[in-house]
């Protein structure tokens, strides 16, 4: 569903993204994870056509993300870190919005936004929501109708313990009909809930990609697929330590069982 | 042009403050003005449109480009803040038009209000002689608003920040308003007697503002107040120069367009 080849994106003589691979299969969620400037919402806005790619290529769903343009945004969802909207944008305006340009009706899109809890507040700008109630609000219109592949940039923040729940269950919602689900995240919880991969990327590159147990081996920390709560913030401190240590680098996982 | 999208765009342009205020504020000056030239008139039924007309196109002319170029340029920097909109299956061209076309509507209906409850007054009081022209000069203005609005998203989207963008399409309005017709009067001391006459058209060919204005003038028969440019075109020109002034006013509000398109489409937000 997606499919990034030698993609990268450079903002002027700085590196944002170094051309990376990655694909993300039909029901398969991948997380990235790094620190602040990693790149992580670069690719996410990258797939998404925000910002163009400095080289390399990018399929969603089969389609170019350049040269098919809108077609290949046909089935895509995509929550952006920021609101991605005026904020005097009206909810019940947006949801018409994204319902007619994916082809449904708008009571669907105010059915779903009546079932997470914004029936009453569809007449409101989404200034007038709080941080939480927008985010998830956004992320119910991401979601909406037939989306196949589900782009999320910290879909967690700002929310409380039910808005993260939710957000959870979003993902896992959408993994379950077949849709491929890339998200950003600095919650490494939801991240160890969530992922099937992980891929981490570090000032700009991937510095590694596997399942949690193979970044726990790679980082050198005992943990068993069995054992519940991996010590994943752990494993994520090293790895990125490891990752800035030119004498000891990272070596991919993957690539080697490949 | 998707329909959804520019449902969207109306109803975001329609639930703006600065449109509303435009609308009331447009409306209310325009009745002022004619009920006052109504009343400077003494003889209600002899001065009718024509004379209301003359000064409400000089509210036109001043007061449309300003709101339109900033209003403008506010809606082609708030591109920068429609991520999720631009990740829908959507082109950026079709956001920007529809953005564009909202905005003319919501607008130009403010105009159309303002200028038709004057046209209504001076019906009344006044009788209905020159009342076509007076919808000639609705139309014009109109199409000063849809320029003034292309120059302005243009801006926008040109510019780095809104700020800029909105101090931009103020410097803008000053060079369209005044500056270039300081630059006719200047033409004029500088070139030989009746050589300037190509000249000054030209300077209305790149002015949508003074091409409104002499075309709205020309339409009473005032050409004399447009000034050395008016009275160029009429010399040049002579019948079909209306007809020019109107090309002008549809290349000004197409070129800005397409330019604000190709600089959105190659953008990063």
């Amino acid at each position: 569903m997606i499919s990034v080849r030698q993609l990268r994106k450079d903002f002027g003589n700085r590196i944002a993204l170094a051309p990376i691979d990655l694909d993300v299969r039909a029901g398969e969620t991948v997380a990235l994870v790094g620190p602040n400037g990693a790149g992580k919402s670069t690719l996410l806005r990258l797939l998404a056509g925000i910002i163009t790619p400095s080289g390399g290529t990018a399929q969603i769903d089969g389609r170019d993300i350049v040269t098919a343009g809108p077609d290949a945004r046909r089935r895509l969802g995509y929550l952006a870190q920021r609101l991605g909207v005026p904020g005097s944008t009206v909810l019940g305006d947006l949801a018409r919005l994204v319902a007619t340009v994916r082809g449904l009706h708008a009571s669907v899109a105010f059915a779903a936004l009546d079932r997470a809890g914004f029936g009453l507040r569809l007449g409101a700008p989404l200034a007038e929501l709080s941080g939480g109630q927008r985010q998830r609000a956004m992320l119910e219109l991401a979601g909406l109708g037939d989306v196949g592949v589900l782009l999320l940039d910290e879909p967690s923040i700002s929310l409380d313990a039910d808005g993260a729940e939710d957000v959870r269950h979003a993902i896992r919602a959408a993994r379950a009909r077949g849709a491929a689900v890339l998200f950003a995240s600095h919650h490494l919880h939801d991240v160890a809930l969530l992922a099937d991969r992980i891929v981490l990327l570090v000032e700009g590159r991937r510095v590694l990609e596997g399942t949690i147990a193979e970044l726990a081996a790679a980082a050198g920390v005992a943990w068993h697929p069995d054992d519940t709560d991996p010590p994943i913030e752990r494993i994520y401190r090293i790895l990125v330590r490891r990752s800035r240590n030119d004498d000891k680098p990272l070596r991919l996982v993957r690539s080697d069982a490949a | 042009m998707t329909s959804g999208i520019l449902r969207f765009e109306l109803t975001t342009a329609r639930s703006g403050r600065t449109v509303l205020l435009f609308a009331g504020g447009f409306a209310l000056a325009s009745l002022v003005v004619a009920v006052v030239g109504l009343s400077a008139g003494g003889v209600l039924a002899v001065q009718g449109f024509a004379r209301t007309s003359i000064s409400l196109l000089q509210l036109v002319v001043w007061v449309v480009p300003l709101v339109a170029l900033l209003s403008g340029a506010a809606a082609g920097a708030e591109c920068r803040e429609v991520e999720f909109v631009f990740a829908l299956p959507v082109t950026r061209t079709d956001v920007l038009l529809s953005r564009w076309a909202a905005h003319v509507v919501v607008l130009g209906a403010g105009l159309l209000l303002g200028l038709g409850g004057a046209g209504i007054v001076i019906g009344a009081f006044a009788g209905a002689a020159d009342g076509l022209r007076y919808i000639a000069l609705t139309g014009i203005s109109v199409l000063l608003l849809a320029a003034s609005l292309a120059i302005g998203v243009m801006i926008g989207i040109l510019a780095p920040t809104r700020t800029r963008g909105l101090a931009l399409a103020i410097g803008a309005w000053f060079v369209l308003g005044i500056g270039l017709d300081l630059l006719a009067i200047a033409a004029l001391a500088i070139l030989p007697p009746g050589g300037a006459s190509w000249e000054l058209v030209a300077l209305l060919a790149v002015n949508p503002v003074a091409a409104a204005r002499v075309l709205g003038l020309g339409l009473f028969g005032a050409d004399v107040l447009a000034g050395p440019t008016g009275a160029a075109l009429r010399a040049v020109l002579s019948g079909w120069g209306a007809w020019v002034l109107v090309g002008t006013l549809i290349v000004w509000t197409a070129l800005p367009l397409l330019a604000a398109a190709r600089a959105l489409r190659k953008r990063d937000l």
